[in-house]
């Protein structure tokens, strides 16, 4: 289970054991406290890390999930969806975006991106038909996504729009939290997210308290009461345990983030003259879950970093709209070139917090190399 | 004398050993699936005797996923009993199918009799529940459904360690889940689940939806969903594997204990039949009884914490609406919702506690022991 040390990359994409090693002492410590509770599911850890959570992104109420795949199926399973129903989306995001919306039985429908990477507002309104039901743009590597606009348009339409804000936790708009922009908002807790569990985890955040009340009964079999079972639905709890290991670090995010943006922006100056770098807009708060650039000869430029140490990644090759479980949804590489140029350009380069300063230059120094030579 | 019906604090009194696996995870960063997940469900899958064990966030999912295996979706009907817990008929609907109930007999698992009469074309499958951990005539249900040519999914979810006739309950069915809650068998700290199958082509289609339909990091074949097992829960599950029949082996002999305790109030107390060649582990240790709502507050008022599993049958639930079904429908399953108590039976309860139990109950009934 443990690699050997010539396996070991110079600069790994991530470095989980090294950032939990910093909280270490007080996980094990609340860890012993809920296993000595013999409260392992939905007990008062969970409920308090709700609230917390909640006010930490400015929203009235959260609901704890398993998985945040399983955030966005429910909430949008919770508006009733039938096969007829349209939600629209971005093609280039993690396949939860759009394979929960395809489990409700609703079609996706995807329209392009601008140069941010984030949906392009301007094309939504070509896509709205009378049978969109919901809006769900994503905050792409923590960047958020131009929710003035679409909040707009979806008013106009007097469509539901849920934030898919799985990569987005600590980022905003003009001073507020991506999470409390839409009528519901969902957040990953996967490991390689700025604040995670040591496993899966997800939340919703609303200000509507009919969603919220929905949330709780829907993520735990429909049961309004022990002994009442008022539509059938699943089992998506967040574990008592997974919160009480988040709550320890949550006081910690904002101090992460912090350090996540400034190494942001120092490989920014670094790489700037080689590579298109993420750039904060106007009023964008960016809190770096991933650090992509968009780079020509982007194969060629990701085998030399691999072959120099660099663990550096694509998310993802291949949009989700050329994916082969959207293939009955028809529809061809032409329908969103931006998002499939995109495709062909963009590379996560490692960046978290305990990243060196010594560990960027290697990268920056391995990149500057690549297009000298 | 408090006889209480928690005894988790009791089972993980001591956590040094999993403490120490859980910082060889930490260390290893693979909260993922990973190796830990998949040495347990290598274990898993040798201990009960079966080819491939996948392991689930949950044992709902455990079953929404065999069922999406074995291909039941909309316009398939899907055979089980009213008297479970509502996963069994909420992973039905989530595949899309459409519930049936039969009725379950005087063991409170599925009656064998009634199947066949609720089988129509569109019947893609029987889910047998394996109730309180006590086996459902399993053979029975396997020779029904070859004859009908459906597929057999077992709802073994509350049943790790039972046994008919020496094969584990979920060998049986063509894909069939087990629950890892922490009040089941093989308990975990949380949610978690196992899903079990011999079928390479069902394992592979399970390996892919639960992990989002990924056959590799960049590659989605088909829509899923995540339902994966936390490496944590394998941790602790793998270590309970251990030890889960000599658990099994005590509530087995608490449940005689009370069997024995209980048998000459037959006018007031219906202990099922324990039939031999049966491997029951008493996930719950369920009697009927007389006047059970008084005998609950009775006993409650004493400090002995039964409880009643479930009041009310699936099919009079306000989510089984649009089936159509009504009071009457499913006699002995009603009359069993007023009939049934679950006693304390568990691992940590001593035999003075189990004696006052059967103490309490015949003071109540004013019996003398």
């Amino acid at each position: 289970m443990t690699k050997r040390a010539s396996d070991t990359p110079v600069v790994p994409y991530a470095a989980l054991a090294e950032l939990t090693s910093v909280v270490k002492s007080e996980l094990m410590g609340v860890f012993e406290d809920v296993l000595d509770s013999g409260q392992y599911i939905m007990g008062q850890e969970l409920e308090a890390f709700e609230r917390e959570f909640a006010a930490y992104c400015g929203s009235s109420y959260a609901v704890g999930i398993a998985n945040g795949t399983c955030a966005l199926h429910l909430v949008l399973r919770g508006l009733g969806l039938s096969h007829r129903d349209e939600v629209i989306t971005a093609p280039n995001s993690f396949i939860a975006s759009a394979s929960s919306i395809a489990l409700t039985g609703a079609t996706p429908v995807f329209v392009d991106i601008q140069p941010d990477l984030n949906m392009d507002p301007d094309l939504i309104e070509a896509a709205i038909t009378p049978r969109t039901k919901a809006i769900v743009p994503v905050h792409l590597t923590g960047r958020p996504a131009r929710m003035n606009e679409i909040l707009d348009i979806a008013g106009r339409h007097g469509l539901f729009v849920l934030e898919d804000s799985a990569q987005a936790v600590g980022s905003s708009l003009e001073g507020r939290r991506t999470g409390s922009w839409g009528d519901a908002a969902c957040f990953s807790m996967h490991p390689l997210k700025n604040l995670h569990s040591f496993g899966d985890g997800g939340m919703i955040t609303t200000d509507d308290e009919a969603v919220r009340d929905r949330m709780m009964v829907a993520r735990n079999h429909g049961l309004s009461a022990r002994d009442r079972c008022d539509y059938w639905s699943f089992n998506c709890r967040l574990d008592e345990l997974q919160a009480a290991l988040l709550r320890v670090q949550l006081p910690y995010l904002d101090a992460w983030t912090q350090e996540r943006r400034e190494l942001a922006f120092r490989y920014n100056d670094l790489l700037r003259q080689y590579v298109g770098v993420p750039e904060e807009g106007p009023g964008e708060f960016c809190s770096y879950q991933t650090y992509m650039v968009q780079a020509d000869r982007r194969d060629g430029l990701q085998a030399h970093l691999i072959s120099g140490g660099v663990q550096a990644l694509v998310h993802y090759p291949t949009p989700l709209h050329l994916q082969p479980a959207a293939k009955e949804l028809g529809y061809t590489a032409a329908d969103f070139p931006m998002a499939v140029e995109a495709a062909g350009r963009i590379l996560s380069l490692p960046l978290y917090p305990g990243l060196s300063h010594g560990q960027q230059d290697r990268v920056a120094e391995l990149v500057a190399r690549f297009y000298r030579d | 004398m408090r006889v209480p019906y928690a005894y988790l604090s009791e089972q993980f009194a001591d956590v040094e050993p999993y403490i120490d696996d859980l910082r060889g995870l930490v260390a290893s960063g693979e909260f993922t699936i990973g190796p830990y997940v998949e040495a347990f469900e290598r274990k898993f899958a040798d201990h009960i005797g079966v080819k491939h064990a996948i392991g689930t966030n949950t044992g709902t999912d455990a079953l929404i996923l065999a069922l999406k295996a074995i291909g039941a979706g909309p316009g398939d009907e899907v055979i089980t009993v009213p008297n479970t817990f509502i996963a069994t008929v909420g992973a039905i609907v989530a595949a899309g199918a459409t519930p049936v109930f039969v009725d379950s007999d005087e063991r409170y698992q599925i009656d064998v009799s009634l199947i066949a009469a609720a089988i129509t074309p569109r019947t893609r499958a029987i889910v047998p529940v394996h109730w309180a951990g006590c086996p459902s005539d399993i053979e029975s249900v396997l020779e029904i459904a070859d004859r009908h040519g459906i597929a057999v999914v077992e709802d073994a979810c509350p049943s790790v360690g039972a046994q008919v006739n020496g094969r584990s309950v979920g060998t049986v069915g063509r894909v069939n889940g087990f629950s890892m809650h922490p009040l089941k068998p093989l308990n975990v700290w949380g949610d978690g689940g196992i899903v079990v199958t011999d079928d390479d082509e069902a394992a592979k289609f399970l390996q892919l939806y639960r992990n989002h339909g990924l056959s590799d990091r960049n590659h989605i074949d088909l829509w899923g969903v995540n339902a994966r097992l936390q490496p944590v829960q394998a941790i602790v599950a793998s270590r309970q594997l251990d030890v889960v029949d000599e658990i099994a082996d005590v509530r087995i002999r608490n449940a005689r204990r009370l069997d024995q305790g209980l048998r000459d109030l037959k006018e007031y107390v219906k202990i099922p039949e324990r039939p031999s060649g049966y491997r029951e582990v008493y996930q719950l240790y369920q009697v009927g009884v007389a006047r059970r709502d008084e005998l609950v507050s009775y006993l409650e008022a004493q400090r002995i914490e039964a409880k009643v599993h479930y009041p009310i049958p699936l099919h009079l639930q306000k989510a089984a609406m649009s089936l159509g079904y009504k009071r009457g429908d499913f006699p002995v399953c009603e009359r069993q919702a007023n009939e049934i108590i679950t006693l304390p039976a568990h691992q940590h309860i001593t035999t003075e506690q189990i004696d006052h139990v059967i103490g309490a109950i015949h003071s109540f009934y004013g019996a003398n022991l």
